[in-house]
């Protein structure tokens, strides 16, 4: 499931997966801007099937921010 | 190409998403049409030749106190549309259709005041798009209608962002404008060469006869009367039709001659290929002639074995993949369409190019039956009438340089603002030529773009002709006609170039037949630069035989 993680995100921004780790944050990635950040959270929702509510999309500061979302999906 | 995206929603998004084209962005409330008016604005500034003008129907009625203010509104965004497209005829505007969801609960007794906008806004884009010849239609109300609204928007990306469109929709959006962009700059193929048997009918017709095929108004044989409906439109819009069919050519054509509901007659086709031979060979045969290449062809095949063969033998012929459930037919026609035949517009000559190919199969089998190729060429009644490049043959004349592949001597492609552009430039001339015969008009088939270089001496900078009229000497006798032009204009050298591709060697017989030329350069690609000094003579040999009348200088 992390894996699939990884690699969902780094489709939607753009770069190889292999950049990526658990531990990314929107900081280290040059395409990971505001625009970027939203996204990724549309990737997220539609590659695992879940919906992650607008409340919580301030507290994703990394990829593993997501992993309490994914319902143990994929 | 350079493109502008104007929105009145967030779009950078969607920018993103398109490849091989450069994107300038300018969004938000009110900012497109300021950007459209400002001459000094970043769209003009960043030389776009096409806008895209991608329209948010909910976002347009904001703050818009009723029905009638609404209206108005929309008309004067109208106005201005046509003013930027009036005063830049030289930019392609690309203005989308509008969807207006409802925003607020509604009973069923108020009026659905949502289509009425819509149907306002679509009229009037049609009406200005009828009415100026470079405003184009984007239909993005069917976009959505096809995907749906619910997967086409994202309310959260909307109130994270300003972002109106879902991941799904821009992917959409971001597609339909590259289709658009990639149609201005490339080629798209030519013929449509289709199977019988199982394709344009159900059953195989030497078995199951005339009465036993599957071909009707409606129940399932009509979703062969569909298929065969959308392809007959693909043939209005320019694309040459063909078959190629395994097949007793009898029962064929039996087919085509007493079925009622045959929809694609006999005189669609350029060509028909019904016999026994491989079909590799059929098609190759059928491109040579039609004189096509294999990379214009795109091949329709029910049998996954004849597809996996012309895969193999002729990788440059297009096989699309068939639809194992037929009652999807329609949506592959669609489809082959958008991939393979998209075109902005239909020209005049796009109407008549199965006529133009019939009237040339016809040609050659009375060159077969004609003595000499003298005899032939003189039954023809050949006539050439040529004349100055004007406003009205720009389309035509960046079309020929974008088609034309096999005769075409330095193969250079323009888009239709660079002919424009080439027309304002001093001491350039481009001449375009049609030609008719007893058999009909050609249409605009043949180009020629001179560059004065100095006083007297001036480059050929294109010379390409459309292959329904090779074989002709036509490009003999007019290249004769340009070289009494130029002299007469004080020009004493004629500079030619050759660049081959692997098309062009019908380009290369003629500058070889050629005489008098002295060798300036040839490089490594094997292109070759030729003087000829026409102060005297003319570089061709070849007698004029067919009468050329020169249109007025415009």
């Amino acid at each position: 499931m992390e894996q699939k993680l990884i690699a969902i995100v780094a489709a939607a921004l753009g770069v190889p997966a292999s950049t990526l780790r658990l531990e990314t944050a929107p900081g280290d990635v040059e395409a990971w801007d505001s625009l970027g950040h939203i996204n990724v959270i549309s990737e997220v929702e539609a590659g695992f099937g879940v919906r992650i509510p607008i409340e919580k999309i301030a507290e994703i500061h990394s990829i593993r921010d997501f992993l309490p979302y994914l319902g143990g999906q994929g | 190409m350079r493109c502008a995206l104007l929105s009145n929603v967030n779009v950078e998004s969607v920018a993103r998403r398109i490849g091989r084209h450069q994107v300038h962005v300018a969004q938000g409330y009110g900012a497109w049409r300021q950007e459209l008016a400002d001459p000094g604005s970043g769209t003009w500034k960043f030389g776009a030749a096409a806008v895209f003008l991608v329209l948010d129907g909910a976002e347009l009625l904001r703050g818009q106190p009723g029905l009638d203010a609404a209206l108005a509104g929309l008309d004067e965004h109208l106005a201005s549309i046509e003013r930027a497209a009036r005063e830049l005829p030289q930019v392609r505007f690309f203005v989308s259709t509008i969807d207006v969801p409802a925003h607020t609960p509604r009973s069923l007794k108020e009026d659905h005041l949502q289509r009425r906008l819509e149907e306002h806004w679509n009229a009037g884009v049609s009406r200005v798009s009828a009415d100026r010849k470079n405003v184009y239609v984007v239909d993005l109300k069917a976009l959505v209608e096809e995907t749906g609204r619910a997967q086409f928007y994202s309310s959260k990306r909307w109130y994270l962002g300003g972002l109106r469109f879902s991941i799904a929709g821009e992917k959409l959006l971001a597609a339909e404008i590259e289709r658009i962009l990639d149609a201005q700059v490339s080629a798209r193929k030519k013929c449509l060469l289709l199977d019988l048997d199982n394709t344009l009918w159900g059953g195989v017709i030497g078995e199951d006869g005339l009465e036993g095929i599957q071909l009707s108004e409606t129940g399932e044989g009509a979703r062969y009367k569909d298929f065969q409906r959308r392809i007959q439109r693909l043939r209005q819009m320019g694309v040459i039709l063909g078959v190629v069919s395994k097949n007793n050519e009898a029962d064929a054509l039996e087919v085509f001659a007493s079925h009622q509901h045959m929809v694609l007659k006999k005189e669609d086709f350029a060509l028909l290929k019904i016999d026994w031979s491989p079909k590799p060979q059929s098609i190759a045969e059928a491109a040579q002639a039609l004189d096509i290449g294999l990379d214009s062809i795109v091949f329709v095949d029910d049998n996954p074995v004849e597809r996996e063969a012309i895969r193999t033998a002729l990788p440059e012929v297009a096989v699309p993949e068939f639809p194992a459930d037929t009652s999807e037919l329609c949506a592959f026609l669609d489809r082959i369409y958008q991939e393979h035949f998209f075109t902005l517009e239909t020209t005049e000559e796009d109407r008549g190019r199965t006529e133009a190919y019939l009237a040339n199969a016809r040609r050659a089998e009375e060159r077969t039956a004609a003595g000499s190729i003298d005899e032939f060429l003189a039954a023809l009644r050949t006539k050439i009438s040529l004349g100055r490049v004007g406003d009205e043959d720009v389309p035509r004349a960046a079309q020929l340089t974008q088609k034309t592949n096999q005769f075409n001597l330095t193969t250079r492609r323009y888009s239709e603002q660079q002919v424009r552009a080439l027309l304002a430039t001093p001491g350039v001339a481009m001449f375009i030529a049609s030609v008719s015969d007893k058999y009909g008009d050609n249409g605009k088939v043949l180009l020629g773009i001179v560059r004065k270089l100095s006083a007297d001496i001036a480059d050929l900078d294109t010379f390409l002709m459309s292959c329904r009229v090779m074989g002709r000497f036509i490009e003999d006798q007019v290249l004769d006609h340009l070289v009494r032009e130029l002299r007469a204009e004080g020009i004493r050298k004629l500079r030619v170039r050759f660049v081959p591709t692997r098309k062009n060697d019908p380009a290369r017989a003629f500058v070889e037949r050629l005489t008098g030329g002295q060798l300036l350069d040839k490089d490594d690609t094997g292109a070759i630069l030729w003087e000829f000094d026409i102060a005297q003579a003319s570089p061709v040999a070849k007698p004029p035989y067919a009468e050329l009348l020169t249109r007025g200088e415009s």
